[in-house]
């Protein structure tokens, strides 16, 4: 802790060097972090000074198994046993490399560029070696797997795995000797892991497909409209 | 007494109220009801054998859910028939039942059918912005709500989240259904 507020009060003394003077082109672009750097980024880039790279990047594979979702204790715990750091200050450099990656992934690919990445990070002198590894996360390969982890993270209702059916035919019942009714069995079995199954009669049935058909129209319709696409 | 049997309006009446119990699920028409409103004048002791004769052929004309030509047919032979019915009581059954057919029929098809069903569907097309870990999505996104439930009984509301591929999906096995349907009712 009080190396932190060390290396802080010398951050500020620096007259905080990641803010370019007024006036600079450079400055009214902004950094993708915002007008401040979440203090997690500050605090990690002040530690990233005279790290081992090697260490550097098992900690970054760390952040990014994270990142994808998986769970990463145990990687993490062998990484504390192992290395000449204290726990404080590897939690110093994971806690802000994670903020750090989910701030520039949270912005589409097409809207952060590369040499913006770049200078940003320069601006928070995190070293040359260590921004290169970082923008081959935010920039590489990985990038749809993340991409794809970030949307199925975000808020949403249940959705269904799995549809099946069954038409049925009452031939005979209690109350109709001749019956002949056709009705549908539907089973959905949701991502909540809940199953439900249910019953639908023909009038219903066609009134399902029709509201069916009808959203996906709507959709088609606001995908060609664009109306509310915001795009910097 | 006979005149009041006869009397057409009164039977007609009568006969909504036993489809009313007898197919619709009503428990509070009673035989003392149908009695005191419609045949004030007639003892029980000859109602009973009466309503339950109408009972008989209403549930059987239901049952065997009767189109025109096999009405007349069955409610001939049940004019001819030893203690039968006249041929006025005929025509008012034949009366109702072209007015009822439907809507009974449905009653019954219902009183078989015990698994939760669809009761209605609402929903709502959204264009999803931004989440905490994505800054543009723009993607459309529509929620469905299903009500289901037992007739009867409160229903259950199952909010579902579809996108485009799912909804495509999803059509893609209602058409089947459909097919499926077609080709059952309509045999080529």
């Amino acid at each position: 802790m009080s190396a932190a507020g060390t290396v802080a009060g010398r951050g500020l003394k620096a007259a905080a060097p990641y803010l370019p003077p007024a006036g600079d082109g450079q400055g009214s672009r902004g950094s993708f972090l915002g007008p401040r750097p979440p203090a997690a980024v500050e605090a990690m880039a002040r530690q990233l000074r005279g790290l081992d790279r090697d260490l550097f990047r098992q900690l970054l594979k760390v952040v990014v198994s994270a990142l994808q979702g998986e769970d990463c204790r145990e990687a993490t715990r062998r990484l504390v046993n192992s290395s000449p750091l204290s726990e404080a200050q590897l939690g110093v450099l994971v806690a802000g490399m994670y903020a750090l990656l989910r701030e520039a992934l949270r912005l589409p690919a097409s809207a952060l560029k590369p040499d913006v990445f770049r200078e940003d990070l320069q601006q928070l002198q995190v070293p040359d070696e260590f921004v290169a590894d970082f923008a081959n996360v935010v920039f590489g390969s990985r990038r749809p797997d993340l991409d794809g982890v970030a949307r199925e993270q975000g808020a949403r209702l249940p959705t269904v795995e799995d549809f099946r059916w069954r038409v049925d035919v009452a031939i005979s019942t209690s109350s109709l000797a001749r019956s002949l009714q056709p009705s549908i069995l539907m089973q959905l079995k949701l991502s909540d892991g809940k199953a439900h199954r249910f019953e639908v009669p023909v009038a219903k049935f066609q009134e399902l497909r029709y509201n069916v058909a009808l959203i996906l129209k709507e959709m088609n319709d606001l995908e060609k409209r664009c109306i509310l696409k915001i795009q910097d | 007494m006979a005149g009041e049997l006869e009397s057409s309006k009164s039977l007609s009446g009568l006969l909504s109220g036993l489809a009313q119990s007898t197919f619709h699920g009503h428990p509070g028409i009673t035989e003392e009801l149908l009695r005191s409103q419609l045949y004030p004048e007639v003892p029980p002791e000859e109602f009973r054998p009466f309503l339950e004769k109408m009972r008989g052929l209403l549930k059987s004309i239901a049952s065997a859910d009767m189109d025109f030509n096999q009405l007349e047919a069955f409610l001939t032979a049940q004019t001819k028939k030893q203690g039968g019915i006249t041929a006025d009581q005929a025509a008012v059954i034949s009366k109702f039942w072209k007015n009822h057919k439907t809507k009974i029929k449905e009653s019954l098809i219902n009183q078989s059918r015990w698994e939760n069903s669809l009761k209605a569907m609402n929903w709502r097309v959204d264009l999803k912005s931004q989440s905490k870990h994505l800054d543009q999505i723009n993607a459309p996104v529509a929620i469905v709500e299903l009500e289901l439930g037992k007739s009867g009984q409160e229903s259950e509301c199952l909010c579902l989240e579809f996108d485009e591929v799912k909804l495509n999906q999803i059509l893609k096995k209602l058409t089947e259904v459909e097919d499926s349907i077609n080709t059952l009712t309509n045999p080529a």
